[in-house]
């Protein structure tokens, strides 16, 4: 009997031997973190230098120490490596910011080893690690803003220390949704304050497909449909910092599998915490009804949920420059140019919607509806 | 427990905890802020012009009894000076029309309204129940909403109106803006939620007054207002991707309760962001449905997940074919992405035509409904065929008859 030889070699290099299966298509290791670093790299071909002399780009890279922007990171310093030993040119440097992880959330994570993996691995790298609340520092204007916003439930006490102060001001939000929202503008106020004061022209932000679509969809259903040109689109953010996605056409599920096959990542990368099973569903928060329903209807229709992220790309950013702008997030007051809704007339129910625009109206401590 | 005071009046007893804020109100103050809200939205968006003859869509469901209602209501309050009607149509849909069009007819008594109902039947030879029984359940929203929209129109011209109101409320505007964001569907997403529709493709005006208004508090208003209208859902089920943005807009409701409103303002800025070229676009032909479909009534999530089952494969096959493509490089002047902004490019404008068979208004040389009845006919035993057809338009009928076909073999 003819022994039943099995094809198991890479449809890519068909010489090693495959190890995984990536878009219906069977890679080996090597050819698949090609693959995927293709996938970024095209991405971030408007920074490439075309001659050794051409400018030199400055990004920043956030990493947050989860599987994506620690894969993102993997793939830039991979490409880095390649291009100086090969006497490439570079185009673009990038430095790495880590806002510790056990200032934002509640649940401190330990995560100390990490970051010092993080070292080890990329030595000649401009690492920085501040905590959450040095926000007082980079944005001194945010103590007014937060005082304004929360009214009359937040009094900031200045004899405090900046983690008390800020641990007060998130306490004074009463929902999950509003907290994950307030939380999610303050980290990337912070970020952009850094690439600012660090000489960074853009931001490359570690969302997978699968969180942009999440993304996108939460951001419709809190109001901030027309923030999306760059909370979710590549595009220049209001505050002059240019915002990237280059993990925009990967997977959440093929990032995790990119980490699979890079040992060096796996001291680095804090593991995802498995969603909760028993949380009623009015208890979570708007961001993380929209991540389970992308990770549920992803299981079964991916392209569907990767499209989303995808038409949300297509939206044309807002014209009105001069227009003013939310003091919090710097999301447009009022509507769009062109929309002629009454959405906003029917809700200025308080005086404060002079300042805060309508998303950030919604997320306050003391709304009033 | 002492009963709890009016938030607005501060002087009645609360008997309503409003959905949309979560305000306690007396009875009084519920009824007056929710017609107050419509008149707003009326007068904010200039809606009617003095003397204008309306036409309210009426199916004898919450929303359109209560925009006929609030409507003429408001209409003797504030002297809007508008002339009012109601318009049914009779999709034939046994069980759910027979006593909803009753309650349109004793609507049209109690608000002394004249009433005009326009049958599928006699419009298009065919019932809902005949539609059905050709295609079965599934994707039979999109002939039931196609037919219904023109068939308003239709009634419309025939009263000699311009302007026709419907009673889609928030919670299906919301519903439209999640569903075109998920089928990705750009044109749709820049016309669903707008105020007034379709002045493109006909010439009568549409609007939805009830646009900012959320589907619980017109039945509150119906209940505490004591409106004679006809409970009942479509049997049946709604199209995959609503269906889904369904499920996903009530759970976001239980989280916070503006979410609704949250979603249409979201609608209405990116729909002024949806770039000009592609605004009037069409879409590919399995997206037939249109907005109105929105408003059949039906609650329920029930889906087979066919239409996003399709999208899926399509996707996919783009995804397959794009990673065979060769990327060719211009040598120079290409490396900087070019700024997204406004273009200069010319809109692209559709021409209004009329539909070679039927005369409608249309955009395409064969309007949409007469598209659908072709490939309904085809399938239909030829002694039975009351609709004339001509044998022109051979590729887009058999195409449609192939659709068919599947759904039907799906169905069984």
């Amino acid at each position: 009997m003819p022994a039943k030889e099995p094809k198991k070699s890479c449809m890519e290099c068909n010489d090693a031997e495959f190890e995984l299966t990536v878009r219906k298509r069977q890679l080996c290791s090597l050819c698949f973190r090609r693959f995927i670093a293709h996938k970024v790299q095209s991405r971030l071909s408007v920074y490439r230098a075309f001659g050794l002399d051409g400018p030199k780009h400055q990004l920043l890279l956030p990493v947050s120490l989860g599987v994506s922007s620690s894969v993102l990171m993997h793939i830039l310093n991979s490409d880095r490596q390649n291009r100086l030993s090969n006497g490439r040119p570079l185009g673009y440097d990038f430095k790495i910011l880590v806002i510790e992880p056990s200032t934002i959330a509640a649940t401190g994570v330990p995560f100390d080893q990490n970051y010092e993996a993080l070292q080890k691995n990329l030595p000649m790298h401009d690492i920085t690690r501040i905590p959450f609340h040095s926000i007082f520092d980079y944005v001194p204007e945010v103590n007014d803003i937060m005082q304004e916003y929360a009214g009359s439930k937040f009094i900031d006490n200045s004899t405090q220390s900046n983690e008390e102060r800020l641990a007060a001001f998130r306490a004074s939000i009463s929902t999950p949704t509003s907290r994950t929202d307030v939380d999610n503008i303050l980290l990337t106020r912070l970020v952009v304050e850094f690439a600012k004061k660090s000489g960074c022209e853009s931001v490359m932000w570690g969302d997978s497909d699968s969180r942009l679509a999440a993304k996108a969809l939460a951001g419709v259903a809190k109001g901030r449909g027309a923030s999306l040109t760059w909370q979710v689109s590549d595009g220049m953010s209001p505050w002059g910092v240019r915002f990237e996605y280059p993990l925009r056409d990967l997977f959440k599920a093929e990032l995790l599998q990119y980490e699979s096959v890079c040992a060096e990542l796996s001291d680095i990368v804090i593991p995802d915490q498995p969603p909760s099973e028993n949380v009623l569903t009015k208890n979570l928060s708007i961001d993380e009804l929209m991540l389970r329903y992308v990770q549920n209807q992803g299981a079964k229709y991916p392209g569907v949920m990767a499209n989303v992220a995808r038409t949300a790309n297509k939206l044309n950013p807002s014209t009105s420059d001069n227009a003013p702008t939310c003091s919090l997030c710097a999301s447009l007051l009022g509507n769009v140019e062109g929309n002629s809704g009454v959405t906003v007339a029917n809700q200025a129910e308080d005086n404060h919607s002079s300042q805060f625009c309508y998303g950030c109206m919604r997320s306050r401590p003391e709304k009033l509806c | 427990m002492a009963p709890t005071a009016c938030f607005n009046c501060k002087e009645a007893r609360a008997v309503i905890i409003r959905p949309k804020n979560r305000h306690k109100l007396c009875r009084a103050c519920f009824i007056s802020i929710f017609e107050t809200e419509v008149h707003e939205t009326i007068i904010g968006t200039n809606l009617f012009f003095p003397g204008e003859r309306v036409a309210i869509g009426a199916s004898g469901g919450k929303d359109s009894t209560v925009l006929a209602a609030v409507l003429k209501t408001l209409n003797e309050r504030y002297n809007y000076g508008l002339d009012l009607c109601l318009l049914s149509i009779d999709e034939g849909i046994r069980g759910y029309r027979d006593d909803s069009l009753e309650t349109v007819k004793r609507n049209a008594v109690q608000y002394e309204m004249p009433l005009d109902i326009l049958g599928y039947s006699e419009l298009y030879g065919w019932t809902m129940d005949q539609v059905v029984e050709q295609v079965g359940k599934k994707g039979n929203c999109t002939y039931c909403g196609v037919f219904r929209r023109q068939a308003l129109d239709r009634g419309a011209a025939r009263l000699g109106i311009k302007h026709v109101v419907t009673g889609h409320n928030a919670d299906d505007v919301a519903e439209t803006v999640m569903m075109n964001l998920l089928r990705g569907d750009l044109p749709r997403l820049s016309r669903g939620t707008s105020i007034v529709t379709s002045s493109d493709a006909s010439d009568i005006k549409r609007s939805k007054p009830l646009k900012y208004a959320y589907e619980k508090e017109i039945v509150l208003y119906a209940h505490h207002r004591q409106l004679d209208y006809f409970t009942t859902e479509c049997i049946y089920s709604p199209e995959a991707f609503r269906g889904s943005a369904r499920t996903l807009i009530k759970d976001l409701e239980k989280i916070r309760p503006s979410s609704i409103l949250d979603i249409v303002k979201s609608g209405e800025d990116m729909a002024a962001l949806v770039p000009v070229e592609v605004r009037g676009a069409g879409k590919s032909k399995q997206s037939a449905e249109e907005e109105s479909a929105g408003g059949c009534g039906s609650q329920n999530g029930r889906t087979s997940g066919g239409e996003m089952a399709a999208m899926e494969e399509q996707l996919a096959q783009n995804d397959e074919a794009e990673s065979l493509e060769t990327e060719i490089k211009l040598p120079n002047g290409s490396r900087v992405k070019p700024n997204r902004g406004p273009t200069g490019k010319a809109v692209k404008a559709q021409t209004i035509k009329h539909c070679e068979r039927c005369n409608y208004i249309s955009s395409q040389r064969i309007c949409k409904a007469c598209t659908l009845l072709d490939g309904l006919n085809r399938n239909r035993p030829k002694t039975a065929i009351e609709v004339g057809v001509g044998m022109e338009d051979e590729e887009s009928s058999s195409t449609l008859m192939r659709q068919m076909e599947r759904a039907q073999l799906s169905a069984t």
